[in-house]
């Protein structure tokens, strides 16, 4: 009976409690939904379109505040998606390689930042997104989409003869990157930012104050560099999609 | 026994609770991917689309007016050229000019200084002559008193009869 009782007693603790698994669902005909998952994406997107509105509301050639902010934040992702797709082609993927990296950093900063334990809803709490498999295999997937859609819209159906270069023996590997590509972004993204947010909650568990405090500072930054991972990796793959095979097509 | 019991019974009560736990894979997914796609094509227009052309229109302007700075700064240079030069033509002109005026204004002097010299000279003859004339008047109207004179005193002396 000691061990239940020592399980009640984590369990009613007041500050933290963990939640893995556990999810809020909605039903939408058949369809079963993450609750919890779409509410705090909705918050993540209403801060980046509000961002971006107050920064374009009112655009003047001196920036000035969220024109500012905003500026150095297209300018990087313009740096990002430049060095790892090129020069000639990487304009039309702005948005796509920028919004994964702004959508995924605003879910981990507010996983981290914001104090989700205060609103309750029912069977579940809320988190990140990106603390969700669903979420980070919908990004993942939408990359390998991306991809290919580069690949193929470049080259048309020669795109797939890329796979036998340089020699026909690495296809199978190439075609087996194909899944592995995505597989390793989702769940890279998945397992670490679950992790963090377990490692803090486990620690606030059992030290309630100051403790976690390194952690959390660790966990921000780990985060900002998942967003950046991901982002970088979308770039670096569709620049290998685009690129040119062998002097012989130029 | 009876720990053992219970802690399998809040187990399958959580497996029955919980329905996937953590890979719990459903229709989240797509929809997930939709929204993040309408998300793109949101910041697209918002964000992307606007910022991009403020940036490239700035850069442009920077370009611009760079290039313009240029130009100016080789246009005042070519013409602070264009004023020395004109600078040492008129000095070089004006010297002239200066110097043809002083050899001019020298001859002038020395034609005026001349003529006068000249006219001073004439006029001291003319003097000279009317000084003789009135010279040989005043000799024939004395040598007229003189014999006037000298017969006054014949008469004196010698008496009427006699002369």
């Amino acid at each position: 009976m000691e061990i239940v009782d020592g399980l009640n007693l984590l369990n009613s603790f007041p500050l933290a409690s963990l939640e893995v698994g556990k999810h809020f669902y909605w039903e939408i005909g058949n369809l079963k939904l993450h609750g919890q998952v779409f509410l705090t994406s909705w918050f993540v997107i209403a801060i980046l379109l509000i961002a971006s509105l107050t920064a374009t509301r009112n655009i003047q050639r001196i920036p000035r505040g969220m024109q500012n902010l905003m500026e150095y934040v297209l300018e990087f992702i313009r740096s990002l998606a430049k060095d790892q797709i090129g020069e000639k082609e990487y304009r039309p993927w702005v948005p796509f390689v920028g919004t994964l990296f702004l959508f995924i950093f605003v879910s981990n900063w507010s996983g981290a930042l914001v104090p989700w334990k205060i609103l309750e809803i029912p069977d579940s709490e809320l988190a990140a997104p990106t603390n969700d498999i669903n979420t980070t295999i919908a990004l993942a997937l939408l990359t390998s989409l991306a991809y290919f859609y580069a690949g193929i819209s470049k080259k048309g159906l020669g795109y797939f003869a890329g796979y036998l270069e340089p020699t026909p023996i690495l296809a199978p590997f190439k075609v087996l990157e194909d899944f592995t590509k995505p597989l390793s972004l989702s769940f890279r993204l998945f397992g670490n930012i679950l992790a963090d947010e377990l490692v803090v909650a486990v620690l606030v568990l059992l030290v309630p104050l100051f403790i976690p405090l390194p952690l959390m500072v660790l966990g921000l930054f780990l985060s900002a560099i998942q967003a950046l991972i991901f982002a970088t990796l979308a770039a670096s793959y569709i620049g290998e999609a685009l690129e040119e095979h062998g002097k012989e097509h130029e | 026994m009876t720990h053992w019991t219970i802690i399998l019974l809040a187990t399958k009560a959580v497996e029955e609770t919980a329905e996937g736990g953590l890979f719990d894979i459903n229709a989240t997914l797509p929809l997930m991917a939709i929204q993040f796609l309408i998300l793109v094509a949101l910041l697209n227009v918002v964000f992307y689309k606007p910022l991009t052309k403020a940036i490239d229109e700035r850069s442009e302007y920077v370009r611009s007016q760079i290039s313009q700075g240029r130009e100016r700064k080789e246009k005042s240079e070519n013409l602070a050229i264009q004023y020395e030069q004109e600078i040492r033509e008129v000095r070089k002109k004006s010297q002239a000019i200066i110097a043809a005026a002083q050899t001019e204004a020298q001859k002038t002097i020395a034609a005026e200084s001349q003529a006068a010299q000249q006219e001073a000279l004439a006029e001291r003859q003319k003097a000279a002559q009317e000084i003789e004339a009135q010279k040989a008047e005043a000799f024939g109207v004395l040598e007229a008193q003189v014999d006037e004179l000298s017969k006054q005193i014949l008469t004196k002396l010698l008496g009427p009869e006699l002369v």
